[in-house]
């Protein structure tokens, strides 16, 4: 019973990194960026969700508004970060997204003070949800829900829709792709757009199973999120979805096997470092 | 004459006068560090605001020997790396004194280099034991953290007659003491350790622990870390349905965690130095003021700033502002001073003696419990 919650909890744990490495993935697959600074999306999510469930009470309200507030941003930072400087090494973007993580933590702070804010009422915290012995608060029954919804509808756009295509299509080769119509511009602004609601809607959920939105939130777990994209083989999809269950999974058990030695994210990274050796392409990448 | 150049001399005359202008000088300067920014931020500025209620207590009052006292701050990002170039620039400016409103972990860095340059050097809450080891210039004023953890098994074992107890431990300095102390004389008090369960500073999410804390069953939990943890874990404790007391410490000693913790934090015990239902006169002129002038509760952190600035003072005020081996002796000398968090005496290695108080969390707000007087079992080490 005891090793089943943990499984759960860990499971729980690894959709919240999913629904963060998705997304990292994506922008990863689409321009070879390393996007760190989604956890800034993930945060700004986070504190939009919970201004606003505390002044209008409404959750789904809250969910509403951070995924716009975070599908807003996403794009912004494409255009405004990462475009101008497409044509450089990688590293420069990723020194630039590490210099906006960074900057952002403290206008967090600066905006919304140091102390971290936490949601007026937070009923799915406080609800448990017991079956067959078990028992998890509605929050983590809810990042379940949540993990398995988008992510799901994400396969459904990527596999069905014209778009879905176009943007597989963007993601094997670019330049083909537009010979043949495809607005590469808008399919990375979707990207981006895709990317920051999944993290924006993590962002709030991660709020309300802390019961605390702080302004350096984002920060481990944007640094996990590309363990778990490595992991799962970069640019791979499938691969980042199991990478982010298994390492939940890895962490709840080990902080409580390994807890005195290592932390958490101790116990992250040396997972990844243990698999890389087995298999340097990540659990699903194709060896090259 | 255009307005542009006259507006340029003005200017000119305006910087003059700032360097040459005698009045700065005649203040007393008082060096100051804390994390102003990054993860123990909120903590930095707690701490700021009890040091500058001190200062402007002080210098209403008419100041030290008629001059005014002034802080310079610095930020330390709680960070030792930090701690070096700042201990060496206050030095450098010839600060005579230094306060630390920062954690161990830049207070230990800076305490060496602090001693080795003859300035006195007050750390207000850091509670690693090599502080004050450093040598004979380094004092702190509050509770170390293995005496902080003692007091937490006497009020567990002896007032609260729980018996099987489960640690749950922050993996740094802090936490590593607070549990050190307890473990050291819980036997003494019929405590069988249950189980204990470390975490990391950056944990907020406790859903492994709390299952573990379940399967263990016991009768109390102490817990240590700070609000940032502390308000959370506390949080999903609660709501996964574990229900027995929990002991804190004084990381858990601010409003904050009651914002983080809300009805979860309800009972929630602590062990601090700051006894909000104390009668002393220092302490309820604390409160008071503190209330008035930053509209928010007063918590440890900002009592223990505001205790080191008075100490500070009042080594300055006995000792002259010029001479660091005076200013140390007039520090080393007092006794039975009487600050917002007790009357302080210190010891040959710079350590004081104090009652913990226990506070626990009634309606919202810390309230007195029981005060543990023992100062056998609370004595801080001599060298």
């Amino acid at each position: 019973m005891f090793y089943l919650e943990l499984l759960l909890v860990g499971l729980v744990w690894g959709c919240t990194y999913a629904m963060m490495a998705l997304g990292l993935t994506l922008v990863y697959g689409l321009l070879r960026i390393l996007h760190v600074a989604q956890a800034t999306v993930f945060t700004l999510g986070a504190y939009v969700g919970l201004l606003v469930a505390n002044h209008t009470g409404s959750l789904a309200g809250a969910f509403v508004a951070a995924a716009l507030a975070a599908g807003l941003l996403g794009p912004l930072v494409y255009r405004f970060i990462y475009r101008p400087i497409l044509d450089k090494p990688p590293f420069v973007a990723l020194v630039a997204s590490i210099g906006l993580l960074i900057a952002m933590e403290d206008g967090f702070r600066l905006l919304f003070g140091p102390y971290g804010l936490s949601f007026a009422k937070n009923t799915w915290f406080t609800t448990a949800v017991g079956f067959g012995g078990l028992s998890l608060n509605l929050v983590q029954v809810w990042i379940a829900v949540a993990a398995v919804v988008l992510l799901s509808l994400f396969a459904l756009f990527a596999t069905r829709t014209r778009a879905g295509v176009a943007w597989r299509a963007t993601v094997s080769d670019p330049s083909i792709a537009e010979s043949f119509g495809v607005g590469v511009s808008g399919v990375r602004h979707t990207s981006f757009f895709i990317a920051s609601v999944l993290a924006g809607v993590a962002g709030v959920l991660v709020g309300l199973l802390n019961n605390l939105v702080e302004p350096g939130m984002g920060s481990v777990i944007s640094y996990k999120g590309l363990a778990i994209i490595v992991l799962g083989g970069l640019g791979n999809v499938p691969g980042t979805l199991l990478a982010s269950l298994l390492l939940g999974v890895v962490e709840s058990f080990g902080t409580v096997y390994l807890g005195k030695l290592l932390d958490r994210d101790a116990i992250a990274f040396l997972f990844l470092i243990l698999v890389l050796m087995i298999r340097p392409q990540g659990l699903l990448g194709k060896a090259r | 004459m255009s307005i542009k150049s006259s507006s340029r001399l003005i200017f000119t005359a305006l910087v003059a006068a700032a360097f040459a202008a005698p009045a700065a000088a005649q203040n007393i300067r008082i060096g100051f560090h804390a994390p102003l920014t990054g993860f123990a931020a909120a903590d930095g500025k707690s701490a700021v605001q009890g040091a500058e209620l001190a200062v402007e207590q002080i210098n209403a009052a008419g100041g030290v020997n008629g001059r005014r006292l002034e802080l310079v701050i610095q930020d330390d990002q709680a960070r030792p790396d930090q701690a070096l170039p700042l201990a060496n620039k206050f030095i450098g400016d010839g600060l005579r004194v230094v306060v630390s409103g920062s954690y161990s972990g830049p207070t230990r860095a800076a305490a060496g280099v602090f001693h080795q340059a003859k300035v006195p050097y007050v750390s207000a809450y850091a509670i690693h034991p090599d502080i004050t080891r450093a040598g004979n210039y380094v004092f702190r004023t509050s509770f170390m953290g293995e005496v902080q953890g003692r007091a937490a098994a006497k009020l567990i074992g002896d007032n609260l007659k729980k018996k099987k107890v489960t640690l749950v431990t922050l993996n740094n300095d802090f936490g590593q003491a607070l549990s050190a102390g307890f473990k050291e004389v819980a036997g003494r008090f019929g405590i069988q350790i249950a189980a204990e369960h470390t975490y990391a500073m950056g944990d907020r999410q406790f859903g492994s622990i709390v299952a573990s804390v379940k399967k263990d069953d016991p009768e109390a939990l102490y817990v240590s870390g700070y609000f940032f943890n502390g308000g959370p874990l506390v949080a999903q404790l609660r709501a996964g349905g574990v229900t027995v007391p929990i002991i804190g410490t004084e990381g858990f000693d601010t409003h904050n965690f009651i914002a983080i913790a809300k009805d979860a934090a309800e009972g929630v015990m602590i062990t601090t130095s700051l006894d909000r239902d104390s009668s002393a006169a220092p302490m309820r002129r604390f409160i008071a003021d503190f209330e008035t002038k930053f509209k928010v509760p007063a918590d440890m952190v900002a009592a223990s700033t505001h205790t080191a600035l008075y100490v500070v003072a009042e080594g300055l005020r006995r000792g002259g502002v010029d001479d660091g081996a005076r200013i140390r002796a007039a520090i080393s000398g007092l006794k039975d001073f009487e600050v917002a968090t007790g009357r302080i005496s210190f010891n040959e290695l710079g350590e004081v003696y104090k009652a913990a108080q226990i506070q626990v969390i009634r309606g919202g707000k810390f309230r007195h419990f029981a005060t543990i007087d023992d100062p056998v079992l609370l004595a801080p080490p001599t060298k």
